[in-house]
């Protein structure tokens, strides 16, 4: 720590910090417009000069650029600096525009703050308006040059904390403008960060522009409602509409990051295509009837279908988007009103594995992130099947923070060389065969062993099974890995002593690991590099160790999970065949559960379905028949039964075939609790009143279970969470007032116990693709950076960024074929075909094709079945 | 009153009788006064009457146009934020060109105090209280001024 003098005032700061920084979080103010704390230094503005006097001698410094020393004596405001920093300003605002009245920045605008400030009046200057040509060659994003005061903050967040580059400073002198090279379209990821960092109004919101001014917007902070990372945004509103989304540097481990989703992806709140009453199927078409008539026709469908039939002829899909609390409410809703177990959510039955292995994951302490943010403090970082610029784009950021700041290294395994922009020293990418990423996570614990990179004597101790182990991988040679995976011995030596160098490792397993057939045996492997290392460590803390992090789809994936909406589980993870768990929930629900809640056959709810052995569906929040595989026979399913209930936001397909569909409201206008992909729990509060008529999911239910004769009643969300607190183990010390300030984790609040760990001993085998002769080439499919689900689908800004689907081809095979981007093909599977434009790219293997699957009006779904899909490609 | 018995109420009755007459004369001078010279007469007959307002009167305000006919107004927001009443509602957005206006501007007549804040807060000399002060209606919504009715109308001879 560095004891030094700023104003008078004694302050005590950590080494390295800068005078800027020190004197700001002191409460002094410095002017200062290119000084942003999470960019590199730059010291553009000149605004932040201060008088410093050290061993004796009294120098002028900016302070963004002069780390603190011990005994430093500064002054912020000495005449002489007051007059320099005055004359700066009159440079600066020489060519500025005075149109702060049409000025979206205007109220939050750094140059108009300062200027007002220093009660700078009319300046000594002569003002040339420079006219400038305003920048509009993309939706989202204005830039106008003429407010423009080279500050550089864009520049550097679009290399730094995006990784992309897409703009930088031009031309020299007066003539200098940020700009794209060859003065090209913007074309970028949209994250908007330069909106968030630019000083002045530089950068303007086009989804937003002139809507409100910033003193009339109220902020409400909340989660975002897309992808699995769970940002922290801020809700804008006026006049209980939503107008944009910001971000607070200083709140949730986004640190203000925010992707194209989050940012700009709001206005389906306000969307026209919403549902907007409750509808009911007469004659084939769902017309609009009253909540009352809507929810007693449910009421009494359901109970003549569980009188008929029995409990179990229901089924009920839970939400991956929807709240905790509507979650566990549904699935309470499910087992003591319908009586049923046939309940599940979509990433349950995709990878139904999945839960169990996290969980053992999660025992053995191999999943102990307490945030995503320790990931910037990571010094290697592994992504396994992960697509992180694609499907996490906010892990992206955080990951160039830990190769920025920590020098982290890099390693990417998967099967496409998946795009993502780093300056990392070590940048190894393990580019794999089909099926063999088990066979490459052996590999690397084959090497660790054989080099002895770790400590086996410790590992031997504090785990069973490492003879096991050693024997089973005996035969298994680095060559012969290389053979099977395609990855040369040298990359393979390389990232196996970058995984096991000491320090902090992130693991993060995509969802090419999770749904892929082989899943299973890779996460196990992945679990005893895990155990290799961490037990091979002698720190007992966090530090040093290596960690893995599932990665999930939806905003509330992990927490639908959590909360029990899967036929294994009470909420908590607690086994729904063990008798006092059952007692538990018993005496919490003040009922008696029926004896059909129990452990059922492996079938999954479509198989139920198509086999007829359910009656009745009951779908909160989800669109199966879209975003699950073999899409034919999911419609088929749902045409089998006789009565479907939908809630949902939007009419997506699946409400299109149900007999009755519920409006119900989108995360803006509820309250509740997600979970991310590390476990935090994080609330969200209520920014709007519902618009048109929407109701909040646990409401509905509670509202059914009361025409259905049963008590299930809450005041609000805050008290369905306390009962979770009060009922399910693992969400113990979990408070709603707390949530405010700080988010919970249920891994990192409770010891789980460890047992010690036993090596899984797998024999690395690769899964082999049987290949069909009329169908060449095999499907990947994976996610969007644009687009996930029904909200994103309905919101313009986003379409109007990506408003097509494509599908990616090779580029050697489109040589071949003759495909130029954006020709049309047509793909055929055994199941169907579809045309799609081209994307010719060197990203993918040769005979793959790879569609983004989250364009959610093209079905890619119908061309899958349950494993690797063989198609055709030809051109249309 | 005084609790007394009838007889003293009468006297007092008769005392302020007296009393009355001379004001009553005084005001019938006056009242013959005016008669003889209705210069001298401050009311007025007023819708056969019209009374013109001095130089520095706050009426009904008038949103202005510049010399192209184009409304000045920018919807910065400035007036409806300063406003104390606060009686301005303004939805701003964007035109054809990408400039900023107001697509709605609408001001309450019944709260407003006619202070004359927005006229001094406007950066753009947009709006200004103007001499017009009837601003009856007999119903509720006529007292909220639109645009149509707030915006100067278009100079003929341009």
């Amino acid at each position: 720590m560095i004891n030094l003098i700023i104003d008078n005032k004694n302050i005590t700061v950590p080494r390295g910090t800068d005078i800027f920084l020190a004197a700001k979080n002191n409460g002094i103010y410095i002017p200062g417009l290119c000084y942003h704390p999470k960019l590199s230094q730059y010291g553009g503005c000149r605004l932040c000069m201060v008088e410093v006097t050290e061993r004796g001698r009294t120098r002028h410094k900016f302070s963004c650029a002069q780390p603190v020393s011990e005994g430093m004596q500064v002054k912020t405001k000495t005449p002489e600096i007051i007059k320099y920093t005055k004359s700066v300003m009159e440079y600066l605002l020489a060519h500025h525009p005075l149109d702060c009245p049409t000025c979206d920045k205007s109220g939050e605008c750094g140059l108009q703050d300062i200027t007002h400030d220093l009660k700078l009046s009319k300046g000594r200057f002569k003002t040339v308006r420079m006219n400038k040509p305003m920048r509009r060659d993309n939706p989202l994003l204005e830039f106008n040059a003429n407010r423009c005061i080279l500050c550089g903050r864009c520049v550097k967040l679009c290399k730094d904390v995006e990784g992309v580059g897409a703009i930088d400073f031009q031309n020299r002198g007066i003539n200098t403008i940020i700009g794209t090279a060859f003065d090209k379209p913007l074309d970028c990821s949209f994250c908007g960060g330069c909106l968030s960092v630019c000083p002045t109004g530089s950068w303007q919101d086009r989804t937003f522009k002139f809507r409100a001014r910033h003193w009339e917007l109220k902020k409400t902070t909340s989660i975002c409602p897309y992808c699995a990372v769970g940002c922290t945004i801020e809700t804008n509103t006026k006049d209980n509409t939503v107008l944009k989304i910001t971000s607070n540097d200083a709140r949730g481990m986004n640190e203000g990051n925010l992707c194209i989703k989050g940012r700009f992806g709001h206005d389906f709140v306000h969307s026209d295509k919403r549902i907007k009453t409750p509808l009911i199927k007469k004659n084939g078409v769902l017309s609009p009837v009253s909540w009352d008539d809507a929810i007693g026709y449910v009421a009494k469908r359901f109970r003549e279908i569980k009188n008929v039939y029995g409990g179990k002829a229901i089924g009920g899909i839970g939400s991956e988007k929807c709240t905790n609390e509507d979650n566990y409410v549904f699935q309470k809703f499910c087992r003591m009103v319908l009586e049923t177990n046939n309940i599940d959510n979509l990433s349950n039955m995709k990878s139904p594995l999945l839960n169990t292995l996290i969980h053992k994951s999660i025992v053995h302490g191999f999943t102990s992130t307490t945030s995503l943010k320790k990931i910037e403090k990571a010094d290697t970082l592994f992504f396994v099947g992960a697509d992180v610029t694609e499907a996490h784009p906010v892990i992206g950021t955080l990951a160039r923070k830990a190769i920025r700041l920590n020098k982290a290294d890099l390693i990417i395994a998967n099967l496409r060389n998946v795009r993502f922009d780093s300056i990392a020293k070590n940048d190894i990418r393990l580019i794999h065969k089909l099926g063999t990423q088990a066979p490459l996570i052996n590999a690397l614990i084959k090497t660790i062993i054989d080099e002895k990179l770790v400590d086996l004597k410790r590992v031997e101790k504090a785990t069973d099974g490492l003879r096991e182990l050693k024997s089973l991988l005996k035969t298994f040679t680095i060559k012969k890995a290389s053979q099977i995976t395609g990855v040369s011995e040298e990359t393979i030596r390389k990232a196996s002593a970058l995984v096991a160098k000491p320090g902090n490792c992130y693991i993060v397993c995509g969802k090419d690991i999770e749904e892929d057939p082989s899943g299973p045996d890779t996460i196990k492997a992945l679990m005893n590099l895990c155990a290799l290392i961490n037990t091979a460590s002698s720190l007992k803390t966090d530090a040093g160790k290596i960690s893995l992090v599932f990665s999930r789809l939806n905003n509330n994936s992990q927490g639908a999970n959590d909360m029990g909406v899967v036929p294994d589980f009470f909420p908590g993870y607690l086994d729904i065949d063990d008798q006092s768990n059952r007692k538990r929930f018993e005496k919490s629900w003040d009922t008696k559960l029926s004896d059909t809640i129990r452990k059922g056959t492996a079938f999954n709810l479509i198989d139920l379905a198509l086999k007829k052995k359910l009656k009745a569906m009951f779908v909160m929040g989800e669109n199966p028949i879209v975003n699950f595989p073999n899409g034919k026979t999911v419609k088929e399913a749902f045409r089998q039964l006789e009565f479907i209930v939908v809630q949902d936001t939007f009419l997506t397909e699946t409400a299109q075939l149900a007999d009755v569909v519920f409006p119900t409201a989108t995360f803006a206008e509820k309250e509740g609790t997600y979970t991310n992909m590390a476990m935090e729990v994080q609330r969200l509060n209520i920014a709007i009143p519902p618009v048109c008529n929407a109701r909040q999911d646990w409401q509905i239910l509670c509202d059914i279970a009361k025409k259905m004769g049963v008590t299930l009643f809450y005041e609000s969300s805050k008290e369905i969470l306390d009962e979770i607190e009060n009922t399910v183990p693992i969400f113990s010390g979990i408070y709603y007032e707390r949530l405010i300030r700080q988010s919970f984790n249920w891994v990192t609040a409770h010891k789980l116990k460890s047992r010690k760990y036993k090596f899984e001993i797998l024999n690395p085998k690769s899964v082999t693709v049987k290949k069909k002769r009329d169908y060449p080439f095999l499907l990947l499919t994976g996610p969007s950076l644009h687009h996930l689900g029904s909200f994103s689908r309905n919101s313009n800004s986003l379409v109007s960024v990506a408003s097509e689907c494509f599908v990616e081809v090779n580029r050697k095979d489109a040589q071949q074929m003759n495909i130029h981007d954006g020709d049309e093909v047509l793909i055929e599977s055994i199941q169907d075909s579809m045309k799609l434009k081209a994307k010719v790219t060197k990203k993918l293997p040769e005979n793959m094709i790879f569609i983004p699957e989250d364009y959610e009006w093209v079905h890619v779904n119908v061309l899958r079945d349950n494993v690797y899909t063989k198609v055709k490609l030809s051109k249309a | 009153m005084t609790p007394c018995g009838s007889g003293g109420q009468d006297a007092l009755i008769q005392e302020r009788k007296f009393k009355m007459i001379k004001p009553l004369l005084q005001g019938l001078a006056l009242t013959l006064k005016y008669f003889i010279r209705p210069s001298q007469v401050v009311t007025m007959q007023y819708p056969e009457e019209r009374w013109t307002p001095y130089p520095r009167f706050r009426g009904l305000h008038e949103l202005q146009r510049d010399q192209n006919g184009k409304e000045k107004c920018v919807a910065c927001g400035l007036c409806s934020t300063v406003c104390p009443s606060e009686c301005i509602h303004i939805v701003s957005a964007e035109n054809a060109q990408g400039e900023r206006y107001s697509e709605v501007y609408e001001i309450d007549m019944l709260r407003c105090i006619f202070c004359g804040y927005c006229q001094e807060v406007c950066p753009e000399d947009a709006i200004f209280l103007k001499q017009e002060y009837e601003l009856a209606s007999s119903e509720g919504t006529g007292f909220i001024y639109g645009k149509e009715r707030l915006l100067a109308p278009l100079k003929k001879h341009k």
